[in-house]
């Protein structure tokens, strides 16, 4: 595979990096320093535009794949998103019946384990593929 | 899908890093092609026949259970 199909997914990673930092800082920002209504709402929404570039060049990697590494990409996709509505459904379902602790259980802490199904996808269908 | 890609590299001395140079793909796509992990589309079957200098019936061939 020649380096010029492999700029964009580096780029995709560069992007996914800054998104990342983006939002640990503006998630510490509204944690540790309280800031007023609508500089928390600027914050919160922040990493909005981060991620929207990081997703912008994420299609364009993928686009830039051959045939088998789309499969693979789309396969572990469709694992991420299987895993992520199982522990969506299995947290609202629990929700009703035991309290959940929002400062383990809030939106925010749910976003980490999406990245992880998705590294646990893509391992599943590279294997099958290799 | 039964494939004879293996046959048609040992006659050209390619390794699977060379054909898939040749086909603008990776490494890796060519090994899942030629072990019949996945089957290719038409336009890279036709990619790998005009390389090989040969027809894509050669090179791809349905098996009973397909």
């Amino acid at each position: 595979m020649d380096n010029t199909k492999k700029a964009p997914r580096n780029k995709a990673a560069l992007f996914a990096a800054i998104w990342l930092v983006t939002y640990t800082i503006c998630l510490f920002t509204i944690k540790k320093l309280s800031p007023g209504a609508s500089t928390g709402i600027i914050l919160s929404l922040l990493p909005v535009v981060t991620f929207a570039l990081f997703i912008y060049t994420l299609i364009r990697g993928v686009a830039s794949m051959d045939e088998v590494q789309i499969r693979i990409q789309m396969e572990a996709a469709v694992i991420a998103f299987s895993l992520a509505l199982l522990m969506i459904m299995t947290l609202g379902l629990l929700d009703l019946v035991i309290t959940l602790n929002k400062e383990d259980w809030g939106y925010r802490h749910v976003v980490p384990y999406f990245a992880i199904f998705y590294f646990i996808g893509l391992i599943i269908s590279k294997r099958k593929y290799d | 899908m039964k494939n004879t890609i293996k046959v048609e590299r040992a006659k050209k001395n390619w390794t699977q890093a060379d054909l898939a140079e040749k086909i603008a793909v990776s490494r890796q796509a060519v090994n899942s092609i030629e072990t019949g992990k996945f089957v290719p589309s038409t336009v890279l079957a036709l990619k790998m026949a005009g390389v090989f200098g040969t027809t894509v019936e050669i090179i791809f061939q349905l098996e009973n259970t397909d």
